[in-house]
């Protein structure tokens, strides 16, 4: 760029420091990538951790129906394993709980504009994610969203994902108390915690308000919350049943109950135990198996819990673990009108009669209620998110959530607005029924955007919505609640497990040709926060789903038992039975005499997976002691940069700060718990790399260690303005030789 | 805005222009996803590394069906309720001034061009040339303010005598504060399209 006017000075007074310093730091990382001075390995866990991913075709690859061919992108290093710096990636933005403010969507509408292709896409997981962006542009959107208060960090990797909450929380007539200020207080906790940095995968929570109901999903999170109450000495203690170890995925696991009741003064410190016992115990090589709850399968629930608890009374106090209680009664939602019943009159329309049975909902607060906008394929142009930022303005303040069901609820309208709302929404294309019914479809990415996606989900669920769309208003009742999710892999980002009718992306051959397919998932429990999961039974051609779905509704209509539910009935029916009943189904025809079937829905190419890259949901494994090298780089960089810019005294510093990094970086690799005071790092060092002379250069001997212990002897900045050259220089032979030892003690085998 | 902030206005590389069908009860926009993936093998994008087709047909007055390339997206999109070819350039700009509202010019009018004469399609799509969408997606540089339309209107004066040989009969800003600055401009004639596009290979270089 030239020197325009640059969104950074614009900003600058809005954005908090902390924000803004994550972002120089991506920023710098990235220039150190370009000028090939950090691994691209390490760079792409970098990257992830802000929330950049990589999307399909990265790999400078693409199958155009009749070969393979190559994205010539310019010669720049990579992004990542196999991932051209130039290729458009993915940006997801968490946001936590699903909350956000009129301000954070009109800020999202300009960024989907800006840098994305005009789509803001909702996910299961409450986030928001922009296609096809540029990784040039991603510290501009990193500070436009700091400056409304939303960080991209940990948004991806082998970390600590979004932390989602029940979208009705605080307003929900079943719940046992408002799980909200929980989730943001877990939120702040956990982001960049020390102890959830070395995971070998990812680790997603969740809150729910009650047991029945579905919003939380507690039961397919590695850790999850549901509140609950007890009395003790008269007095009603909140607390929470403490769930680990559930997970979707190619082998769905329901999460195991940990203990019945942590009270709110323990959350804290339990999760803190629980992350510690995973990022200790936790498989890291084996990306297929290292989530949580294949920790919790291997050591059995009770030995799990014993480590947990083991590792509970051993941890060093934090105040935080229970200051944020005081401060929970104050916690409350403003709302923008007042309270008032809906006029009953008999007038309204039959399509606000519609829209208000399946989108709108009583709160718990008399005279307010919650209506959901629906978003197909959970999918916003900038013009609607626009619009919808001043329907909240003006009717529900900023009391905005986005679901798990890729939709977004204003909350705290007051009933007497219904109608007015309902108008706003239409006006701007919004105003759908049919929310939270079979209507409703759910699909992840897929083979869209997708690396890993196999089959077009999105595609077959836009297919679906033709189908069932009559159903809209439920004019069916036994159908009207069932629900369609369909993801692109196993992977299950679609959640198809815990849906009536499920899909995931498969591909078979037929002839020597690929046919993608949809493996089909009957009968999982959407309540009771995914309750269970449903039966997996055959592989049905993308071409036939539509005929799978009408044939097993059908059934469902014509055999289903007075109030049996849709999972009873497929229960009762069996795999056996189903499978017998889909089985022609599994027929695919030749090409030659119907070349439709081996193409997927909505792209008619020749169906293939010769361009199928390598995904990265959670990125490489990294040791947390790379990390800290890389950090003490960077910082080696900026300590450089002060240099140029003739600031000695803050060279000097940050070179100093560059060593003590380094060397923390090589302590933790023995010592997990190392302080940041630099006292501690620079006598840990001393008595484990120095005097055991493992940090010895071979020629050089003791030299680069005595650069870090002079400058910790005159404090960091200490000496002259002229020994700031120096102490550069030292600093970047002290981190060569940090590199050095890591390597001998890697291979002498140091803990990862 | 000063003169100075004309030039800060058209560094943007997020420049676009949309041409509007004549006729919408014409679009299929479903039909448009084989369209653009033949566009992409056969290569019938000179200049540009097309990546993808995005499909948005199920969002409402949203970008329709778009073709994702390296330096641009060329949407055929119906914001507003009105198809139409939009080219719209992306990250480094490939030129500055009147050179890139001509070089946008020439993208959407080749990009019409084709729809036009694309086989599948049996001429049924044909575009408008004498109301013309001209935006730039840089909040930054181009606020939606009618300053910002008198910065780049020199530009867009060159550029419309260039190719129609008169001046635009008119321009008003369409797009709202909160919006990508988007200016309507009102051309002084409807000539074919593959006739603009002859005159603006010349301009655009
Ligand atoms: S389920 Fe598979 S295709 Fe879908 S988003 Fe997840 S990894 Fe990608």
């Amino acid at each position: 760029m030239d020197g325009g006017p640059s969104w950074q000075d614009k900003l600058k007074d809005q954005i908090p420091d902390e924000l803004g310093r994550e972002v120089d730091i991506f920023e710098t990382q990235m220039e150190l990538r370009r000028r090939g001075e950090v691994d691209e390995r390490l760079f792409a866990e970098t990257r992830l951790r802000r929330g950049v991913y990589g999307q399909r075709y990265d790999n400078g690859q693409r199958h155009d129906g009749t070969q393979n061919r190559p994205l010539e992108y310019r010669d720049h290093p990579t992004k990542g394993p196999e991932t051209m710096w130039d290729a458009p990636g993915m940006v997801r933005i968490k946001i936590p709980y699903g909350a956000m403010t009129a301000e954070q969507i009109d800020v999202m509408a300009e960024l989907s504009e800006d840098y994305s292709d005009g789509i803001s896409h909702v996910t299961t997981r409450q986030d928001i994610q922009l296609h096809f962006v540029h990784i040039e542009d991603t510290p501009d959107m990193m500070r436009r969203l700091a400056a409304v208060g939303i960080t991209t960090r940990e948004a991806c990797g082998n970390s600590v994902r979004n932390v989602t909450a029940c979208h009705l929380a605080g307003v929900c007539k079943t719940e046992t108390f408002d799980v909200t200020p929980y989730a943001e207080v877990l939120k702040e906790f956990l982001l960049g915690h020390p102890d959830v940095q070395d995971f070998g995968r990812k680790m997603k929570p969740a809150f729910s308000g009650c047991a029945q109901e579905a919003c939380g999903l507690v039961n397919m999170h590695d850790i999850g919350y549901i509140a609950k109450t007890r009395e003790v000495d008269g007095k009603v203690q909140r607390g929470f049943e403490f769930y680990v170890g559930g997970g979707l995925g190619a082998i769905p696991h329901p999460a195991l109950l940990l203990t019945d009741f942590v009270s709110e003064e323990e959350m804290l410190p339990l999760t803190q135990a629980v992350c510690r016992v995973f990022a200790r115990l936790g498989e890291k090589e084996n990306r297929g198996r290292a989530r949580i709850k294949f920790l919790v399968a291997k050591l059995g629930i009770e030995e799990f819990r014993k480590l947990v608890y083991e590792e509970r009374e051993v941890l060093p106090h934090d105040p935080r673990w229970t200051s944020y209680i005081k401060d929970i009664a104050d916690y409350a939602e403003v709302p923008v009108r007042e309270p008032a019943p809906l006029e009953t009159n008999g007038e309204h329309t039959p399509e606000f009669r519609a829209w208000y049975a399946t989108n709108v909902r009583a709160q718990s607060q008399e005279g307010y209620a919650v209506a959901t906008v629906k978003c197909p394929l959970g999918d916003l142009t900038a013009d609607q998110m626009r619009d919808l930022a001043d329907i909240a303005r003006k009717f529900s303040g900023d009391n905005v959530r986005l679901t798990v069901e890729q939709n977004i609820v204003l909350r705290w309208v007051s009933e007497a607005d219904l109608p007015k709302v309902h108008a706003a929404l239409v006006a701007a294309d919004l105003g759908a029924p049919g929310a939270e019914t079979i209507a409703d479809l759910t699909s992840c990415p897929g083979t869209d955007t997708c690396k890993l996606g196999i089959a077009a989900s999105r595609g077959l669920v836009a297919e679906l919505a033709n189908h069932v769309g009559h159903l809209n208003g439920g004019t069916d009742p036994a159908l009207k609640n069932l629900r369609i999710k369909a993801s692109g892999c196993f992977n299950s980002c679609g959640q198809h497990h815990i849906s009536d009718l499920g899909f995931y992306g498969i591909s078979r051959k037929k002839g020597g040709r690929l046919v993608p397919h949809f493996q089909v998932v009957l009968g999982g429990k959407w309540v009771e926060n995914g309750g269970s999961f449903g039966l997996a039974t055959l592989a049905i051609p993308s071409k036939n789903i539509p005929t799978v779905v009408k044939r097993v509704t059908d059934r469902f209509l014509e055999e289903r038992e007075p109030d049996e539910t849709f999972t009873a009935f497929i229960g009762r029916l069996g795999k056996v039975e189903v499978k017998r009943f889909l089985q022609d189904l599994t027929e695919v025809p030749s090409f030659e005499e119907d070349p439709s079937y081996y193409s997927d829905w909505g792209d008619p190419r020749v169906f293939t997976m010769e361009d199928y890259g390598e995904g990265e949901c959670a990125g490489e494994i990294v040791p947390m002691v790379e990390f800290g090298l890389q950090a003490s780089e960077r910082e080696v960089f900026e300590a450089q940069l002060y240099f140029d810019a003739g600031d000695m005294e803050k060279a000097k510093a940050m070179a100093y700060k560059a060593m003590l990094t380094a060397a923390q970086a090589l302590v933790k690799t023995e010592f997990y718990d190392i302080s940041d005071v630099p006292d501690q790092i620079v006598s840990e060092f001393k008595t484990r790399f120095h005097e055991t002379q493992r940090f010895n250069d071979r020629f050089a001997g003791s030299k680069f260690a005595s650069y870090l212990f002079q400058a910790h002897e005159v404090g960091g900045n200490g000496g002259r303005p002229e020994q700031a050259r120096d102490r550069v220089q030292e600093a970047q032979l002290f981190i060569e030789a940090a590199y050095k030892c890591y390597e001998r003690i890697g291979t002498a085998g140091a803990p990862a | 805005m000063s003169g100075t902030d004309s030039v800060i206005a058209l560094t943007s590389p997020e420049i676009s222009v949309k041409l509007f069908v004549t006729d919408d009860s014409v679009v299929r926009p479903l039909e448009l996803i084989a369209v653009f993936h033949r566009w992409i093998k056969d290569d019938s994008l000179e200049d540009e590394l097309v990546i993808d087709v995005a499909n948005y047909e199920h969002v409402p007055q949203g970008p329709g069906i778009v073709l994702i390339c390296d330096k641009a997206h060329y949407y055929f999109d119906v914001r507003h309720d009105r198809w139409g070819m939009r080219y719209r350039s992306r990250r480094e700009a490939r030129a500055v001034g009147q050179e890139a509202v001509a070089r946008a010019f020439r993208s959407a009018l080749h990009a019409a061009s084709l729809l036009e004469n694309d086989p599948a399609l049996e001429g049924r799509y044909r575009f408008r040339t004498d109301q013309v969408e001209f935006g730039i997606y840089d909040r930054l540089r181009a606020p939606s303010t009618e300053d910002t339309l008198e910065a780049v209107r020199p530009a867009l004066d060159a550029t419309v005598e260039a190719l129609y040989g008169a001046p635009a009969k008119g321009y008003a800003l369409q797009s709202g504060p909160k919006e990508p600055f988007m200016v309507s401009i009102e051309a002084p004639g409807a000539p074919d399209v593959s006739e603009l596009l002859g005159k603006v290979a010349a301009t655009a270089g």
